[in-house]
Order: structure tokens, then C-alpha cells, then sequence
């Protein structure tokens, strides 16, 4: 068919840090569909030069209120990688509890908030709320479990204060960690089979769409990699952490103020769908019959479906912060002090699954403990180049529907990524009423 | 001692005058007024939500868009104004304060007495400093949050 079609959908009401969707098609012929991002998020490097180890993760965990966790906890292992710190057991476990919890918020609140308003035509969730109260309740029921756990271990839940270099400055109780399990057990598990059912209800809306790419997620050899792993390529296997980037080969392009990357092919997919993809084989019974009532299968190339992985991830979440409280305890909570005691000095690189994908921080330490480089390449940056391949491929399959559908369709794809574009800026804008 | 008035400061620290919410809060944690609830939000603003629930008295602040002059300041409640909403966000980053009051106000969560503390910022880059015009804008927020504290207690025992 020989058509011409613009569509430009422009995001303006935060008032820095958008992301556009531009289509131009003439006579048929796709010229342009992609996703033009006009905030860079690479103000990392210049926040962190000259600061100390100590406040590194401090820094980064306030880049972004949503990712805060994500960026704190990946800030903490690139300083220890780069001072020679080693870490307990138990703060390994306490940082997995930490992810799960944050990985949990993200993840609801991403299908419930955005993902589930497209699935049922109503454009926001708004209308939904007057209709749907039990289910908003839901999700903020284990927004708020998610927080618990935040509140518990990290001592606050937006901007956690307890994690530092080599450990954590207060550990919590027992009696704390048996409360967040029961929520966990009473609470969030029949919230997230709840879940589970009402995407099982919608998922006949998710869009058919099929473009496979290259996944790309750590690894972890006894778990589903979310804290510590080596990076794993569908295409071509491991990867070491050190090697990132080799993996992630940054470059510019004209449409977006954020770089691209691309390792084996033109683009590729990080996020809940990558992991999905990577190693399902590592999540339990549960996750899978969760992703099987939702029509999950390994090998899923329709990105759309990261909300399902997603879901599938929060189910896997909630029953394995089960397991790791009952381990902690086993193990007998031990009041550790922080290692903060450097036996080395240089360069340190750290990565972590973060809700959105996999991140990477790469620090150099000068001998008295100060950053003199720094490096952060985060999920929405590595997708960028992923969803225009995306938008390339889906256009001309969508081309007989009404430039409206197409919008939607392409921002529910954008959506999908749920990226983070806008990242942090909550500016409240008032109009009075005279 | 219940807590009498809750203040959340929302805003990223990082961002020049969007710190201001937070600022705020670390101005009045010098305070050891027990009845006073002080918490910083950060930058989650659906986070506030956590707090309404058994709240009568809370005040939020915010640096707002409000087509003013920088630094100045505006005390409202929510239906005294127009939250512009952003309806069709592409992201959770895109759902803030305005989004988070809807939310509250359409679940029945918004506490009785919700007073808004906007303060019109002059720039928001990463990496900035508060500007002159919000910093003075600051120190009269500090003063409208302990009258309304002393309003609400009756007592004088918040100190600056």
C-alpha cells in the first residue's frame, strides 16, 4: 500500500527529559521510526569526579527516584571491585533481599500503572481507579510491601541509608525480618497470584508482534541472576563483567541526546523479557506456572510481553524473599561491621539487574580513596537502539490500521521498556483555578 | 507523642531547586519536636501515598511549574488547583506529585487537612546549586511549615 504517514508524539509536560516517537513514511516507504530521547542521562561522570568512596553510592542512588536501589547497590560493588573489599554472606543475602524488594515495586507498578490502562483501552490509569479500586489497592498494597522491605533493610525506602562499602552500618532484627515474611507469605504472594490472573485476563489484548534480537542479561550459575553474574548474550555466550564494553560499544546517533549500543547484531534487548529469555530455566515452579497461565514461553520475541515477564519476575521475587529471610536466619543474624578498609586502588567495574535491565558503573579510585573516572551505562540507553529496530519492523505490519492505532501501538511498545527517560524530575505543574 | 503534622519534602537533590522539598525537611529535622513527622520523598512521589494513610494534618513541598516568577511561593490545597496531569505517560517516570494526588484524592486517601507548598523554581539542571530567589523562598517555607505546626500543637517547641 502506498501511503504517507507522520506521526509525531511529543511528551512535554515534564519539563526536562522527554522521549519522542517520530514516523515518517512516504509513498509507502518507512524513512524514519524511532524513539528520540532529548535528555541525556550522562551526567553521571561529572557528579562523581573527586568524591570519596564513601559517598559514591550516596551520589548515584539520588540520580533517580525509581532507580535509586538499582544504582546504589551497582555503585557499591564497582567500589568494592576497585578497592579490594570483601563482602559477608549475610550482606550478600541483605542486597538480594534489597533487589527483590525493588525489582517487586518496579515491576507491579509498571504492569498495574502503565502496561494494564493499554491493555484495557482506558488510555491512564485513571479511569480505571473509579472502576477498578480493588485492583489500584492491590498494587499499592505490594508497592508497599516492596517498601517494607526497603524500610527494613536499607533503613528508608526511597534513598537507602544503611547500605555502605563492605557492608551494611546497622543489620536488621529478626523479629523485623520475620514480620516482612509473614506480609510476604500473607500479603503479597496471594496479591501476586492475584496478579497473575487479572494479566491472564487481559493478556488476549497484548499486541502479536515478533521481531527477535539479541538478549542481553547476567548470568548467575546457581540462580536467576538479579545480584552479582557474567554477562550472557543469546547470540554468543558469556561475557566477563570486566569486558562490558566490548558488549555495550556505545555510539551516537542524530535523534536521541542518549548514545545507542550494540554488541553482536544491530541492537539489542536488556530487561525482564531478556532475563526471561536468558535463564528461566533457573526460576522455580511457581514463576513458570505463572508464566505459563499468562502464555509465557521461553524464547518469547515479542516485546510486548516484557510486562508478562515482569510479572512472572515479581511471583519469583516474592517466594524467594521467602528463601532468603529463612536462610538469613539460619545462618544467625552476626552484628558485622562495614569492610571499609581498601587493599587496593584503581579501577573497579560492577553491574547489576536492575527492573529495566542490566546496568553497568565503572569507577577509577586515585590512592586516596577519590574518583578521578567514572562511567554508568544504563538499561534505557542499551534498549534505544532495540525499540526503533522494534518501531522499523512493526510499522509496516500495523500500516493498514488508523494513525491513531499506530500511535498506540507504538507507545505501548516504548511503554513495554518502560524506559527511563524523564528520569527524576518530578516537577508539579499548576494551573490555578481563577 | 502522636504525630501532629506530617511534612513530606518531594524533589531530587541533585537537581538545583528541585532540592527544595528536601532541603526543607533537613532545615526542620533540627527540630526535636516529637509531633512533628518529617519525610523526605525524594524523587518516588507515588511514594507519598504511604503516608496519608492515618494523617490529618500534611503539608507537601514541591518545586512547582506554576508560570510565576522564580522563587515564588504558593500555599494551596489540591482543589484550589488545576494538577495538569500527565495522562499517557511512557514511563513510570513520568507519574509524579500531580498523578500521586489524583490517585490519593480518587481512592479516598487524601488526608483531611492537605496543604501544598509550591515554590517556583529557576532551574533545575543536574548537578545545581538552590538558586538566590528559592533559597529566600525556602526560608519562608520554614516559617509557613512551623506556624502551621504551632497552629496545629498549640505549643512553641519547634525550633528553626
Amino acid at each position: 500500500m502506498s501511503r504517507d504517514l507522520n506521526i509525531k508524539v511529543h511528551h512535554l509536560t515534564r519539563v526536562e527529559g522527554h522521549g519522542n516517537i517520530v514516523v515518517n513514511m512516504k509513498d509507502g516507504v518507512l524513512e524514519k521510526a524511532h524513539l528520540s530521547i532529548v535528555e541525556p542521562p550522562r551526567f553521571f561522570e561529572a557528579m562523581l569526579k573527586g568524591r570519596s568512596f564513601h559517598e559514591a553510592a550516596i551520589i548515584t542512588s539520588r540520580i533517580c527516584g525509581i532507580c535509586s536501589l538499582g544504582h546504589q547497590l551497582t555503585s557499591l560493588v564497582t567500589t568494592e571491585d576497585a578497592l579490594g573489599l570483601e563482602i559477608s554472606e549475610q550482606t550478600r543475602l541483605l542486597r538480594k533481599l534489597l533487589v527483590h524488594g525493588a525489582t517487586l515495586q518496579s515491576n507491579i507498578l509498571h504492569a498495574y500503572f502503565l502496561a494494564a490502562p493499554d491493555f484495557l483501552g482506558a488510555g491512564s490509569v485513571f479511569p480505571l481507579i473509579a472502576t477498578h479500586k480493588d485492583v489500584v489497592l492491590r498494587a499499592l498494597r505490594m508497592k508497599r510491601v516492596a517498601n517494607d522491605i526497603g524500610d527494613i533493610v536499607s533503613g528508608r525506602a526511597v534513598h537507602p541509608i544503611t547500605p555502605v562499602p563492605g557492608g551494611f552500618t546497622r543489620i536488621p532484627e529478626k523479629a523485623e525480618l520475620l514480620e516482612i515474611k509473614r506480609k510476604l507469605l500473607e500479603e503479597a504472594l496471594p496479591d501476586g497470584l492475584e496478579t497473575v490472573n487479572t494479566m491472564k485476563a487481559l493478556a488476549g489484548a497484548i499486541p502479536q508482534f515478533e521481531r527477535e534480537t539479541e538478549y542481553i542479561s547476567l548470568k548467575h550459575s546457581d540462580e536467576y541472576a538479579l545480584y552479582e553474574g557474567d554477562i550472557f548474550s543469546s547470540d554468543s555466550g558469556l561475557i566477563p563483567i570486566a569486558n562490558y564494553l566490548d558488549v555495550t560499544n556505545e555510539f551516537v546517533v542524530n535523534h536521541s541526546t542518549s548514545k545507542h549500543a550494540k554488541y553482536n547484531r544491530n541492537s539489542y534487548f536488556v530487561g525482564a523479557l531478556a532475563r526471561w529469555n536468558n535463564n528461566n530455566a533457573q526460576l522455580g515452579e511457581e514463576a513458570h506456572a505463572a508464566a505459563a497461565a499468562m502464555g509465557l514461553k521461553p524464547n518469547c520475541y515479542n516485546p510486548y510481553m516484557n510486562t508478562i515477564a515482569q510479572v512472572v519476575e515479581a511471583v519469583h521475587c516474592i517466594l524467594d524473599s521467602v528463601r532468603i529471610i529463612d536462610k538469613l536466619i539460619e545462618l544467625g543474624l552476626k552484628n558485622e561491621k562495614p569492610n571499609q578498609t581498601p587493599t587496593r586502588y584503581g579501577r573497579g567495574i560492577g553491574s547489576n539487574e536492575v527492573p529495566r535491565g542490566i546496568l553497568f558503573h565503572d569507577y577509577t579510585y586515585d590512592n586516596k580513596g577519590n574518583i578521578v573516572e567514572a562511567n554508568c551505562i544504563i538499561p534505557t540507553g542499551q534498549n534505544l537502539a532495540n525499540i526503533d529496530d522494534d518501531m522499523m519492523k512493526l510499522v509496516p505490519e500495523i500500516i493498514e490500521k488508523s494513525k491513531a492505532e499506530i500511535t498506540l501501538n507504538l507507545e505501548m511498545l516504548v511503554r513495554a521498556y518502560d524506559p527511563c527517560i524523564s528520569c527524576s524530575v518530578h516537577m508539579l505543574e499548576v494551573d490555578f483555578i481563577e | 507523642m502522636t504525630t501532629a503534622l506530617t511534612v513530606i519534602g518531594v524533589g531530587n537533590r541533585l537537581r538545583g531547586d528541585d532540592a527544595v522539598g528536601p532541603l526543607l525537611i533537613d532545615a526542620l529535622s533540627a527540630s526535636q519536636a516529637d509531633a512533628l513527622e518529617l519525610i523526605d520523598a525524594g524523587s518516588d512521589a507515588l511514594g507519598i501515598l504511604e503516608y496519608f494513610e492515618n494523617r490529618q494534618e500534611v503539608i507537601v513541598v514541591d518545586a512547582c511549574s506554576m508560570g510565576r516568577d522564580p522563587g515564588c511561593l504558593v500555599s494551596f490545597s489540591p482543589s484550589q488547583a488545576d494538577l495538569v496531569l500527565e495522562e499517557d505517560p511512557l514511563s513510570l517516570h513520568g507519574l509524579g506529585l500531580a498523578e500521586a494526588l489524583r490517585m490519593a484524592e480518587s481512592l479516598k486517601m487524601l488526608p483531611e487537612h492537605l496543604k501544598i507548598i509550591g515554590i517556583e523554581p529557576d532551574s533545575i539542571q543536574f548537578n545545581g546549586t538552590l538558586s538566590q530567589p528559592v533559597q529566600r523562598a525556602l526560608k519562608i517555607a520554614i516559617k509557613t511549615v512551623q506556624d502551621e505546626f504551632h497552629r496545629v500543637t498549640k505549643d512553641s517547641e519547634i525550633k528553626s
